[in-house]
């Protein structure tokens, strides 16, 4: 390989890939041999080096957040009725439905919410309103069983279709003490799976 | 990247967005059809996701970008137009040092002018490499071509933006 002779088309393609590490080693022997003392072949590797370089180096874009919403629950929606969604990530499903009409809509098209909703009693239309006047109030611990926080996102759901209206700003920990309360003393929420039974304190 | 299982939707979101922005940007030197693009790729990952076969995520999720992209392009039946600013472009190093990458970021305009007048090919892979920093099967994979051909692609597509930047060395 000594009398390697560089020729620009043809070995070119090789240092490009070898700074990308694609080569096999066979190829990176050839590059190792042409790099060897010929100063035509260490320029353009160097030039593409620069050029690599320099594209890499590019400053990255801050995607706009906007862009990147908190997603959609997809079959967390099912899981989510079952009531086999740990606390934690029952209250970011729950977040996400008084946030998303998409999923609400969703939910409530799977059979099972529909036998759960149908049987929820009536819930208070004004209390949309109620929930929209109350000031956020500080960070608090919260130690409620996920599956009586599902109870609570599925009357707060039939709230929302009932008598919501507008963009009404949801204080999620009220909305679930109030439904949880309410919740646990109507005969409604029998129909939940025994998971939810159990879970309740 | 090979994933066993496939990711949630708002994974994806949070995983892959603001390279798919950057891919479009590059590609376009425009934000708006950056943004574009990345809501276009995040519906149609979403809708895509339940049918996903675990495999090569990247490939999957780069072949449908790509595909949006072009469906916009073809779209809005326009091409990006920049013009190629003059000369005074500074030295690099042959290994970037604090002081490199510095000039490297006053460069960036004159990189991101150069990327445009590459033909399309060229510059979605050299794009989908140094930008995004795919492997060379998987921008196969994503563009539908073999291998051969994206190293073909990319080192082309380098060897004109030294042309068109002509930095001395």
């Amino acid at each position: 390989m000594a009398d390697l002779i560089f020729d620009p088309d043809a070995h070119g393609e090789l240092f490009s890939a070898y700074l990308d590490g694609q080569l096999t080693p066979a190829e990176v022997v050839v590059v190792s041999e042409l790099l060897d003392g010929d100063e035509d072949a260490i320029k353009e590797f160097l030039a593409l080096r620069h050029v690599r370089t320099s594209l890499r180096l590019l400053p990255e874009f801050e995607v706009p957040a906007a862009l990147l919403p908190d997603g959609h629950l997809g079959d967390r929606l099912s899981a989510y009725l079952d009531g086999e969604l740990v606390t934690l990530e029952h209250r970011r499903v729950t977040k996400h439905l008084v946030d998303c009409s998409d999923c609400r809509a969703e939910l409530q098209e799977l059979d099972g919410a529909r036998i759960a909703v149908r049987s929820l009693p009536g819930v208070d239309t004004t209390m949309t309103g109620e929930i929209a006047a109350t000031p956020a109030p500080p960070r608090r611990r919260r130690i409620v069983a996920g599956g009586i926080g599902a109870a609570a996102a599925a009357a707060l759901l039939v709230g929302l279709a009932v008598g919501g209206s507008g963009d009404p700003v949801f204080v999620l920990d009220d909305l679930a003490t109030h439904h949880i309360a309410r919740a646990s003393a109507e005969p409604g929420f029998a129909v939940l799976p025994a998971a939810i039974e159990l879970a309740a304190p | 990247m090979t994933d066993e299982l496939a990711p949630t939707w708002e994974e994806v979101a949070h995983r892959h967005g603001r390279k798919i922005y950057n891919f479009a940007y590059r590609l376009t030197g425009n934000p708006d059809d950056a943004a574009d693009l990345v809501q276009e790729v995040l519906l149609r990952v979403r809708k895509g996701l339940p049918s996903y076969q675990p495999g090569s995520f990247d490939g999957w999720l780069w072949r449908i970008t790509r595909n949006a992209f072009l469906d916009g392009i073809r779209k809005k039946k326009r091409r990006p137009e920049s013009a190629l600013p003059e000369g005074d472009h500074h030295s690099l190093g042959s290994s970037p040092s604090p002081d490199e990458v510095l000039s490297s970021i006053r460069l960036s305009d004159d990189v991101q002018s150069a990327l445009l007048k590459l033909p399309y090919e060229f510059r979605e892979a050299v794009v989908l490499c140094d930008v995004v920093g795919l492997a060379y099967d998987e921008i196969a994979e994503a563009t539908d071509v073999p291998v051969g051909t994206v190293r073909s692609r990319i080192h082309r597509g380098r060897k004109l933006l030294r042309g068109m930047l002509t930095w001395p060395i």
